[in-house]
């Protein structure tokens, strides 16, 4: 228990160190360098033109289903982990198990492939 | 140990606090971010407790994913955010009995390792020793085998919000010329040109 | 007094070197790296390249860095300021701290943990936050566009990234880092999960946004997708960022599929180099490969994009787990 910690602590500095580290990084040019903004300087980039509304728009729904099919592989592949490593110990019930278990989400696989839900258009 | 503890109290106070900057951030972007830190941090406290694989599976799934899903939800979508503070009264009552309910929960179940100790080694499998074998092993060789039914019905949960997805979010538009990369590659010569001979003055 | 002095500070430090060892090393390897891309670039084009500053142009990416430095740094009136910020930091200190568990030679490693591949596939898949949260925080179109594609393009790519992964993990049986080179002693991976190997390579290709997948950034249409709005250092920190995600997908690949610090043979000239070598040597390898594809190839269409990640690397690399799940537990090959 007490090693485990200790393999993790290294990890903790390290995250700490390259956070310090960048934020001294950013603060130093803000510093260093000279600072003078205007109104041009500080208008969003549209080749030019000044924007006249809002960009953050409303998107093709297509990207909010990517985003929920990959949750769901996702969590797929999670449950994968520790059967790839204990495999051996499971034998051929532990492979038919987890056969079943790809053979249930494979039909939703070939569900949403019949479905045009992969097309991208 | 005086480091863990003080990694203990840094996760669960950050925790905490994030979890107050959730409901109390004006734009609900920041309240996705915040979420995000806190279960960073309860992955941390995770790690605290040795279970390592339910940690990184923390990150894995509910940040790398779930929170995406939030943030896209959240980010584009074009939410009045004054409209949205002002509905915060009216579901206050049920949100605090939400909270109540879970609280009671935690109470009966802190309450059993308490009033009878004897149960609790009684229920699930017992986890071997960290020093003999990696929890993610430990994990491993049970819910395959012995949690059998429960692996498989999780399974099934998994089809269905496949399915549901689909279902809810999948709108069909027309007019859309889509790429059949198997028919392009199994056009032939003779389908694509013909050869005629063309009599002068008479065209085709 | 003295338990503190031996038991914290020590160690402490002694952590705090082995950090220092691989932080430094990695971040004055990305200068190089954005040197190597441009000369590999260059020469591809029958072009000579940076050659001015320093030797053969070697300093070139530090004067860059300078001038970058020393610019204004603007953050758009539009722009959510914290989170404007924050994004870059956020690619920037993960595309670093994974190389904290990445095993450099036997016992060579600043955080030898149980779930190192866990702890990477984490990382890989925060990738996507910097990128969002700079599109959203700019408040403008180019950015917002550039996030969007990206994070769908990442998200897809990771799926088969993860089956790869398990079937690697199927023939070592141990989530450590370590252990995985350790296993291919006899036999890299890359020569048995051949097509798994491919497949990997061509997502890491995917996940770092790089050509032939650049859709995120193409220059030509969204200008330079979520980063448009950076300057000064925030931009300086993406790129570094993009970059030492490049390096660290190499050292993934190297890890899962070359034998990471392994000779190629286990025998006299090989085995006298030692480990952190060659591990080197394959990292600039799959390095040069990055160059190589995106000298080569035209860039991908968005459609086509999609197509290869959910209809073809996501089934190839489902079947390819059941296949080696099936013979390992058919011949019982199982390590052991």
């Amino acid at each position: 228990m007490q090693e485990l910690l200790l393999s993790y602590l290294p990890i903790l500095i390290f995250l700490a160190l390259v956070v310090g580290m960048s934020v001294v990084f950013m603060a130093a040019s803000y510093f260093a360098a000279e600072q003078k903004p205007d109104t041009a300087k500080l208008v969003g980039y549209e080749c030019g033109f000044t924007p006249f509304a809002d960009a953050r728009s409303q998107f093709d729904v297509r990207f909010y289903l990517v985003a929920l099919l990959f949750i769901i592989f996702d969590l797929e592949v999670a449950f994968l982990f520790p059967w790839a490593i204990t495999l051996g110990d499971l034998g051929a019930f532990g492979f038919w198990s987890m056969f079943v278990f790809l053979l249930i989400l494979t039909v939703g696989f070939v569900y949403e492939w019949k479905k045009g839900a992969l097309e991208w258009e | 140990m005086v480091l863990q503890e003080i990694t203990f109290y840094l996760f669960s106070a950050i925790i905490v606090a994030s979890g107050v900057m959730v409901i109390a951030a004006r734009n609900p972007v920041h309240s996705v971010l915040f979420l995000i830190l806190a279960f960073f941090n309860a992955a941390g406290l995770f790690i605290l407790v040795g279970a390592e694989f339910l940690a990184m599976i923390m990150v894995i799934v509910y940040v790398g994913a779930v929170a995406v899903l939030f943030l896209f939800v959240v980010m584009m979508l074009d939410i009045n955010y004054v409209e949205l503070r002002q509905g915060f009264l009216n579901y206050l009552p049920i949100g605090a009995l939400i909270g109540f309910i879970l609280l009671v929960e935690l109470v009966f179940v802190l309450g059993t390792r308490f009033a009878t100790p004897e149960t609790v080694g009684a229920t699930g499998a017992p986890i071997p020793p960290l020093s003999e074998m990696t929890n993610t092993e430990a994990l491993g060789q049970v819910l395959y085998t012995r949690y059998i039914y429960l692996f498989q019905a999780s399974g099934m949960v998994l089809l269905v919000a496949m399915i549901g997805a689909i279902v809810l979010t999948l709108r069909e538009r027309g007019g859309v010329r889509r790429q059949s990369i198997a028919r392009q590659v199994a056009r032939r010569r003779d389908e694509a040109v013909e050869v005629r001979k063309v009599t002068p003055g008479s065209g085709i | 007094m003295d338990s503190l002095w031996s038991g914290y500070v020590i160690p402490g430090l002694l952590i705090l070197a082995q950090i220092l060892a691989v932080l430094l090393p990695v971040m004055i390897a990305v200068a190089f790296v954005v040197y190597f891309e441009r000369k590999v670039l260059a020469w591809m084009a029958l072009r000579r390249g940076p050659n001015i500053v320093g030797p053969w142009g070697l300093m070139q990416s530090f004067a860059d860095f300078l001038k970058v430095f020393l610019k204004e740094t603007i953050i758009p009136t539009g722009a959510n300021k914290v989170v404007f910020l924050a994004a870059p930091l956020v690619t920037f200190i993960l595309s670093m701290v994974a190389w904290a568990v990445i095993p450099f030679g036997p016992g060579l490693v600043v955080a030898d943990i149980n779930v190192g591949i866990l702890f990477l596939f984490a990382i890989s898949s925060l990738g996507v936050y910097g990128i969002i949260m700079a599109g959203w925080a700019s408040n403008s179109r180019y950015p917002f566009l550039g996030a969007l594609r990206s994070s769908a393009q990442m998200v897809s790519y990771e799926v088969s990234m993860g089956f790869v992964i398990v079937t690697v993990l199927l023939c070592v049986g141990s989530l450590n880092l370590s252990a995985i080179v350790e296993a291919q002693r006899g036999l890299w991976f890359a020569i048995p999960l051949f097509p798994m190997f491919v497949i990997f390579f061509i997502s890491a290709l995917a996940e770092t946004n790089r050509h032939p997948f650049d859709l995120p950034e193409a220059e030509s249409e969204l200008v330079a997708g979520y980063m448009v709005e950076y300057s000064s250092v925030p931009f300086v920190l993406f790129f570094l960022g993009e970059y030492a995600n490049m390096m660290l997908m190499s050292a993934m690949t190297a890890v899962l599929f070359l034998g990471g610090w392994l000779p190629p043979l286990d025998i006299a000239p090989f085995n006298w180099i030692p480990g952190p070598i060659w591990l080197t040597a394959k990292i600039v390898l799959l390095l040069f490969v990055f160059i190589w594809v995106r000298a080569t190839f035209p860039r991908y269409r968005y459609d086509q994009l999609m197509r290869l990640g959910w209809k073809v690397f996501l089934p190839a690399s489902l079947l390819w787990v059941v296949i080696t799940a099936g013979a390992l537990v058919a011949f019982d090959w199982f390590p052991k």
